[in-house]
């Protein structure tokens, strides 16, 4: 056992683990038992980890060596497998560093070499230590099962140009439809689209809540006062946003953004409010962004008027519940958009005052607590 | 095994090859510690193909031999340094009588099977299986 030669083989070991573990871990495992049984009979009672590790590992290298020299003397033979004479040879050339008797030469055959007697000693002098365990065949080398040829099916290759003995095709299902991946590729563009917009809803309610609150906070007592130019603003920010159609619509969150009101509007009710909605469009999709983007902008509280107006008038508009909205629905119907809307929201502002005494003291009452809770908030 | 000393002597080729199928053959009854399956994987990874199972065990005889050469000459070494300490210092180091594979051992045997070791001055080995330092730092 030469450093030459150890430094040969340290090559094709190095990158055995990176390349695949196999069995290498579970025979070194069992090497050390074999090690730990010997040195045991040897008369060792106990060992350092690091002394077996070593003495296992110059195990396994004598192993290979042996396996190596003489698959080198079997190919210097001209054979591929190897004999007993290219072992023994081997053997002599491992125990070349110690010296032994009888090595083979002209007048002596190999059979007779010193290396063998040693063994044939050893061999009867030892006593048998079986190993501990029993020892499956390793490494498991599973049985691929190939996909049959052309010729192995009796099957003729649908082409000229595919020879007779490549595995034949799979059936024709299963990969005639191409368009079969196009599909799964959008479909998964959907399912991301749809995530992402599941991710972002709560998220806008959250935010149009909180700018709701903030405004109400700031706006509430102007309201009851019934201001003119408060309504101006109300209606320049489109009166029709959410009172019908939130009434109905009860799966959306409270809180809705205009725009997505303003459409599910038009499809449930009739043509007039789809023109209006297609007069007033520029303003009302413009403010309806505005609240987001400003949010974004400007954080949540310092926001600017216009979009707070929005905001409240949703709100309110949420509870204001005694079957007006359909009279608002209605009168709406026979008015010209764009120059009575301000009217009509005064009007409808106006009936909120005078019949909605008790239901305004129970918002007085329910903005106090939110203005509270913003103030505790601001700590 | 002296019948093949003197087979050697009297130089019957025959009488020798008849001396080694026979030892091949009598490891058919033999059963090495290192078993057949672990000398055939690693004889597979060095590139020796045989189907034969004598060779196998023939080669399983052989690494056993060496192991059990190796370890006797560290047992050696063991107790030759623990009958050091003991004349050299005092007697009542119970511990160190337990014969412990040790990598100073270890790496002073396999020296003379052209294999050089280096024990690691600084390697924290385990303490419940290796000596107590003090046998170590001399």
């Amino acid at each position: 056992m030469s450093d030459g030669g150890r430094e040969i083989e340290r090559g094709p070991e190095k990158p055995a683990p990176p390349r695949k573990p196999g069995g290498e871990e579970f025979a070194r495992a069992f090497v050390k038992v074999a090690v730990a049984q010997i040195c045991e009979s040897e008369g060792f009672q106990s060992f350092q980890q690091s002394a077996l590790e070593t003495l296992s590992d110059v195990t396994v290298r004598y192993i290979r060596d042996i396996g190596k020299t003489a698959h080198v003397y079997a190919n210097q033979a001209g054979r591929t497998e190897s004999n007993v004479f290219d072992i023994i040879q081997g053997l002599e050339d491992l125990g070349l560093a110690q010296g032994f008797l009888g090595a083979s030469d002209i007048e002596h055959c190999l059979a007779s070499s010193g290396t063998v007697r040693e063994l044939a000693q050893y061999v009867g002098e030892s006593q048998q230590i079986p190993f501990a365990y029993s020892l499956p065949q390793f490494p498991v080398v599973k049985d691929r099962k190939l996909t049959p040829s052309f010729l192995q099916i009796g099957e003729e290759p649908p082409g000229e140009h595919i020879p007779a003995w490549l595995p034949a095709f799979p059936d024709p299902g299963t990969y005639a439809q191409s368009s079969t991946p196009n599909d799964r590729t959008t479909e998964l563009k959907m399912a991301k689209i749809e995530q992402e917009n599941q991710r972002i809803k709560p998220e806008r309610s959250l935010l149009n809540l909180n700018q709701w609150l903030a405004s109400n906070e700031l706006e509430g007592p102007s309201v009851d006062a019934g201001d003119a130019t408060k309504a101006k603003q109300a209606a320049e920010s489109n009166p029709f946003l959410a009172a019908p159609l939130q009434y109905g619509e009860k799966e959306v969150s409270p809180v809705v953004l205009p725009v997505k009101t303003k459409l599910s509007n038009d499809t449930t009710t009739g043509n007039p409010i789809v023109k209006y909605h297609g007069m007033d469009n520029h303003v009302s999709v413009l403010e309806a962004f505005t609240p987001n983007i400003e949010a974004m902008k400007s954080g949540l509280r310092d926001s600017e008027e216009g979009h707070k107006k929005v905001l409240l008038k949703t709100r309110p508009t949420v509870q204001f519940k005694l079957g007006s909205g359909k009279k608002y629905l209605g009168s709406m119907l026979d008015s010209s958009p764009q120059n009575k809307s301000f009217q009509v929201t005064e009007s409808w502002f106006g009936r909120l005052n005078e019949k909605d005494d008790k239901k305004r003291r129970a918002e007085q009452i329910l903005k106090e607590s939110v203005g509270n809770l913003q103030e505790l908030d601001h700590l | 095994m002296n019948q093949n000393q003197q087979q050697q002597a009297s130089d019957g080729r025959h009488d020798d090859d008849a001396a080694l199928s026979d030892f091949l053959a009598s490891l058919m009854d033999y059963t090495p510690t290192i078993p057949d399956e672990l000398v055939e994987h690693y004889l597979a990874k060095s590139g020796f193909q045989c189907p034969d199972v004598r060779l196998i065990r023939l080669v399983a005889v052989a690494t056993q031999k060496f192991v059990s050469e190796v370890a006797s000459d560290a047992l050696q070494q063991c107790k030759a340094r623990q009958a050091a300490v003991v004349k050299d210092k005092r007697d009542k180091q119970q511990k160190d009588k337990r014969l412990i594979l040790t990598m100073e051992d270890l790496s002073r045997s396999l020296r003379e099977y052209g294999v050089n070791v280096k024990h690691q001055d600084y390697f924290a080995d385990s303490p419940s299986t290796g000596v107590d330092p003090a046998s170590r730092d001399e």
